[in-house]
């Protein structure tokens, strides 16, 4: 018995703690893969440290994390001791009313304190800005506080009241008696509360999410957009770091309690120099607080022109493998500063602009969406008289179809989506068009792109339609294609591809050209195919400056600065989409430039197609026969779903009364 | 002897529409021993901690000095306390607890030093000022925490049953230390227990108190001798209380038979409560006896034997060094001064008929005594 007990607490515990184990030793690996041990390094740890922007983001993490336990932990102590002195029945009360914010689901949480803070800085104070450090500092600290006061609640409950009678008596007002005796009492209660709000903080990412504006941002929410490619195993670095400080932090903590225990029994002085110890490390604390406040408030209150760029993640040079610092060199060259952000979809964008809680002045959406934003009349007219650099972008890329008279945007990059293959396994012979990600032959090695919109244009390039159609006949011929594939897929992806397509676990996959590139560097077996003949899409990313925005001239230098051919061609270095600067071919290195995946052939190019803003009935359309091509079970009756679901939540509710009325009926009866 | 210093005014406290304390009266003179004495729940503890502060009367007065107190907080009054569980700062060594109050009060550095060793050697804890108070003995922790109140030099020292936590021997140790001390400082005491012997040993003066009202204020030995009532009878060592009657000054009648007594003033044929001490009375006889009854039971004390004795359906309890065997009949006589006549009160015919005597009732009444508060 003893021994199985034994066995089942170990397993328990290698089950708690494997997936960090994965993951140190990920952070350790010399290869990129996830999947096989290279070699011992230390490099991933080396180029963490090297990455400005990384630990600029670890850096914000924590200022918010310690500023918000601050504050926590100041207000929670003061709320403890409130609750404390009620009535026990009153306290009970208001305790069961602190905890329900700690029991709520996060992301309700989010999106309240989001609508709130739009609500009271847009709406009531006319701020340009809602979403702001400040606003990221409220959330966290209204989440950390139940932590605190629920540590510290019992700490109060089991110290002796008469120990603050005594105090008084001897002469403390008191507010001395609670710096002086009570303090020292519930202190265990108030670390532990401050732990855990600290952890909470550090990585909380579901109601960071949701009010975080554009000049402030923390890690978790910053990873969440690395969506376009892999995450970096450098992060891996840092993630292993994290979770060493918080065991660290726990472990300690832990230790702490212990010897406190120990000393009660102990008869011997206490040690002086551990007591100096102490006092120097909470006031180095409380200093490193300070600092970090003062530093933070210096630097929001400078005069310099600052602009809010919002973009991609992953999607700009920022110094890291060699590459050249975008962001720094404009800031060098013009003292205008930046204050940069990401976002993971064109859809995550337009949602932050249309609500109204950020400010930016440059964003970079792709086409179809400036389509879009144009039509909604969100984007300012751009002064090209500020943009003289606008005269290298290719002829090709100048009036666009979603910007027809070329009035709000410049082009950033652009690419084509294709068809990435490893030539080991699949068949040159069956390399005929988009129907080899039909072809039964590969069942199970296929992978799907997981986006309606690039999903519904395969299909459409396949069947012959035009890629922007709104007929309803012809997108349900496309759901019905996209249905006969699913079979087929092994898994709709985005990110996931690099490893899957590497590891040749798959065989055959739809996706961007310029990732298919970088997984080709990784494997060699694999290759890019453009159906040129059924036609493909070419996707455009291109700046534009958002209505509102306070700084439009620098946002111009910007877009400028970014269309200068030495600097876009540096700056694909890293991204490795394609420029629409030719000139920038002559900056950038040799094997991206000459490279027909990047930059094909000006009459392939002619085959390709953008999308255009389909309506948005449409777009609603597209998206929920994406859902039901490829997620919901076969033969599934489509309209049942909805009908069920109003019988559903009655049936939920009417259970939920009957439980309340039989718990009340007993403690009824129980009372007499 | 001394002037005034405390005076309580109908002090009356009520919780939650429960009345605590009834319109207690009270002064307290400097340099005065003054033990409110009673049964847990009678309002000793709720009058020490009006008095200390911790507590505002719902009506009445607290004085000091002349000048009323009620609205003075704890901080501001020249009183200190010594806690029923001593309530020592567990963060701080027994130096820093006796410094507490002196650094509150930003006394200099080494005046401080000078009174804490000066305390510490009055305690008997020479040597003691970097420990630990957790390792510290309850008795030693007891010395400190007289020593954390007297080294403020309070003109009051409140103490709430503080050695109710000891055991016998280390009791009557500290009860001696505490007199020790009282005297040596000159410091006005106000003591609260539930122990009459604690009381009637240290006391100037002893206040008797039961459901929120005072029962008799007097000298110990006016309050053994002269119980005003059967309950403080009762509370103060064992009596054996009888209904009598008075039939003129100097006699008394019970059993059917005439005593002689040493009071006088009570109206003819009064109706009236007899004490008589269980120590004071003589076994003799049968035949040379005024009364005549049978030993039920007996009991070995140590110093005497504790006998129940049966008289007319009445038993008496008899302290006596003889041993009289079960069953056996004796005889008893009174002398005059060993009757003490009491007018009849509220708590006539509740207590003093040890019909229901066990040995084990003493224990059973000091085991509910201790839940005070």
């Amino acid at each position: 018995m003893k021994r199985a007990n034994r066995i089942l607490t170990i397993l328990i515990f290698v089950f708690l703690y494997i997936p960090m184990a994965v993951l140190i030793v990920a952070s350790f690996n010399e290869g990129k893969d996830l999947t096989t041990f290279e070699g011992f390094t230390w490099n991933q740890y080396a180029e963490l440290f090297r990455d400005e922007t990384l630990l600029g983001l670890l850096g914000n993490s924590v200022l918010i994390a310690l500023l918000s336990t601050g504050i926590s932990v100041a207000l929670g102590t003061m709320a403890a001791v409130g609750i404390h002195s009620l009535k026990p029945k009153m306290r009970s009360v208001v305790m069961s009313l602190t905890n329900i914010p700690m029991t709520n689901p996060d992301i309700v949480t989010g999106v309240s304190l989001s609508l709130l803070f739009v609500f009271v800085g847009s709406g009531l104070l006319g701020q340009r800005e809602s979403l702001n450090f400040w606003t990221l500092l409220i959330a966290h600290v209204t989440f950390g506080l139940p932590y605190v006061i629920l540590n510290v609640m019992p700490k109060l409950q089991q110290m002796d009241s008469s120990l603050t009678d005594a105090a008084m008596d001897l002469g403390c007002t008191p507010m001395q008696a609670f710096f002086k005796v009570t303090l020292h009492e519930i202190m265990p209660g108030i670390l532990a509360g401050g732990i855990m709000a600290f952890t909470m903080s550090l990585d909380d990412f579901v109601i960071s999410y949701f009010v975080t504006g554009s000049g402030f941002v923390t890690l978790p929410v910053e990873i969440y957009t690395y969506t376009k490619k892999p995450i970096p195993p450098k992060v891996y670095a840092m993630f292993t770091l994290l979770f060493l400080l918080i065991a660290v932090l726990m472990v300690g903590m832990n230790l702490m309690q212990l010897r406190a225990e120990k000393k009660k029994l102990d008869t011997r002085p206490v040690s002086k120099g551990w007591q100096i110890a102490r006092r120097c490390i909470a006031g180095a604390l409380v200093i490193a607080l300070v600092v970090g406040c003062g530093f933070l408030l210096i630097t929001n209150k400078n005069d310099q022109v600052v602009i809010n760029v919002y973009n991609w993640g992953m999607n700009i040079a920022d110094g890291t493998d060699e590459t050249l610092d975008i962001i720094a060199a404009f800031e060098e060259q013009t003292g205008i500063k930046v204050n940069y952000s990401t976002y993971e979809s064109n859809e995550v964008l337009y949602s932050k602009l249309k609500n109204g809680g950020i400010s930016v002045d440059v964003i970079i959406p792709s086409d179809y969406m400036i389509d879009r934003m144009i039509a909604e009349d969100m984007l300012e007219e751009l002064n090209f008289d500020n943009i003289p650099n606008f005269s290298y972008v290719d002829e090709q890329f100048h009036n666009p179809a979603y910007d027809p008279e070329n009035k709000y945007s410049v082009p950033y990059t652009w690419g084509t989506l294709g068809i990435l293959y490893n030539t080991k396994y699949v068949d040159e012979a069956d390399v005929t068009g988009w129907e080899l990600m039909w072809n039964e032959k590969y069942a199970g090695k296929i992978l799907m792109i997981d986006n309606s919109r690039d999903a519904f244009g395969i299909a459409q390039y396949l069947l012959g339609y035009d890629v922007n159609t709104m007929d309803k006949s012809e997108l349900q011929a496309c759901a019905d294609k996209l249905a006969e594939q699913r079979p087929l897929v092994q898994q709709y992806v985005m990110d996931q591809i690099y490893s899957t397509m590497e590891n040749e676990e798959a065989y055959i996959a739809a996706y961007y050209a310029g990732d298919c590139m970088l997984m080709m560097e990784e494997n060699e077996d694999l290759a890019f195919y453009l159906p040129e003949h059924q036609g493909f899409n070419l996707f455009t990313d291109a700046m534009c400056i958002p209505k509102g925005s306070q700084e439009k001239a620098a946002a111009e230098a910007f877009i400028n600065f970014l269309c200068d051919p030495e600097i876009s061609g540096a700056n694909m270095d890293y991204i490795c989409y394609a420029s629409p600067i030719s000139a920038a071919k002559e900056h950038m290195e040799d094997y991206l430039a000459e490279s027909e995946i990047v930059y094909p052939d000006p009459e392939v190019q002619e085959k390709g197609s953008a999308y255009a803003y389909l309506s948005e009935e449409t777009t609603r359309l597209v998206e929920s026969l994406y859902q039901r091509a490829t997620k919901t079970t076969e033969n599934a009756d489509s309209d049942d779903a909805p009908k069920t679901v109003p019988y559903i939540i009655i049936g939920v509710v009417f259970v939920g009364i009957a439980g309340a009325l039989l718990l009340t009926g007993k403690k009824r009866k129980r009372k007499y | 002897m001394s002037k005034e210093l405390i005076r309580l005014r109908d002090l009356t406290m009520e919780f939650d529409g429960e009345r605590i304390l009834d319109s207690i009266n009270l002064y307290i003179n400097d340099h005065e021993f003054l033990t409110l004495l009673g049964p847990s729940g009678c309002g000793k503890t709720t009058t020490l901690r009006i008095i200390g502060g911790f507590l505002t009367p719902t009506a009445g007065t607290v004085t000091f000095d002349g000048k009323c107190i009620n609205d003075v907080p704890p901080y501001d009054r020249q009183i200190n306390t010594v806690f029923q569980r001593y309530a020592l700062f567990p963060h701080l060594n027994v130096f820093d607890n006796i410094a507490f109050g002196l650094r509150v009060a930003k006394c200099p550095k080494e005046e401080i030093n000078e009174r804490v060793n000066r305390m510490l050697e009055i305690v008997s804890l020479k040597g003691y000022g970097h420990r630990n108070v957790a390792s510290l003995s309850g008795g030693q922790q007891q010395r400190v925490a007289i020593a954390r109140a007297l080294v403020n030099e309070p003109k009051v020292l409140l103490l709430d049953e503080p050695l109710a936590a000891l055991d016998l021997r280390l009791r009557k140790d500290m009860q001696n230390e505490l007199k020790r001390i009282q005297q040596a400082t000159g410091i006005t005491f106000v003591y609260v227990t539930h122990d009459q012997e604690e009381a009637l040993s240290m006391s100037d003066t002893v206040v008797v108190m039961d459901k929120g009202r005072i029962q008799q204020i007097g000298k110990p030995e006016d309050i053994y001798n002269e119980p005003k009532n059967a309950f403080v009878a009762d509370f103060i060592g064992e009596s054996n209380i009888l209904d009598g009657t008075m039939l003129a000054d100097y006699k008394v009648k019970f059993f059917g038979r005439t005593f002689e007594c040493v009071d006088k003033g009570f109206a003819p044929n009064e109706p009236v409560d007899v004490v008589i001490r269980p120590e004071d009375i003589d076994i003799v006889a049968p035949e040379q006896g005024h009364l005549v009854g049978t030993v039920t039971s007996i009991t070995f004390k140590g110093l005497n034997y504790d006998i129940i004795v049966e008289f007319k359906g009445f038993k008496w309890l008899i302290q006596t060094t003889d041993y009289c065997a079960e069953g056996s009949t004796i005889g008893i006589r009174l002398n005059p001064e060993d009757i003490h006549i009491m007018r009849k009160s509220e708590y006539s015919g509740m207590f003093g008929d040890y019909s229901s005597y066990s040995a084990e009732y003493d224990e059973l009444t000091e085991d509910a005594d201790e839940d005070e508060e």
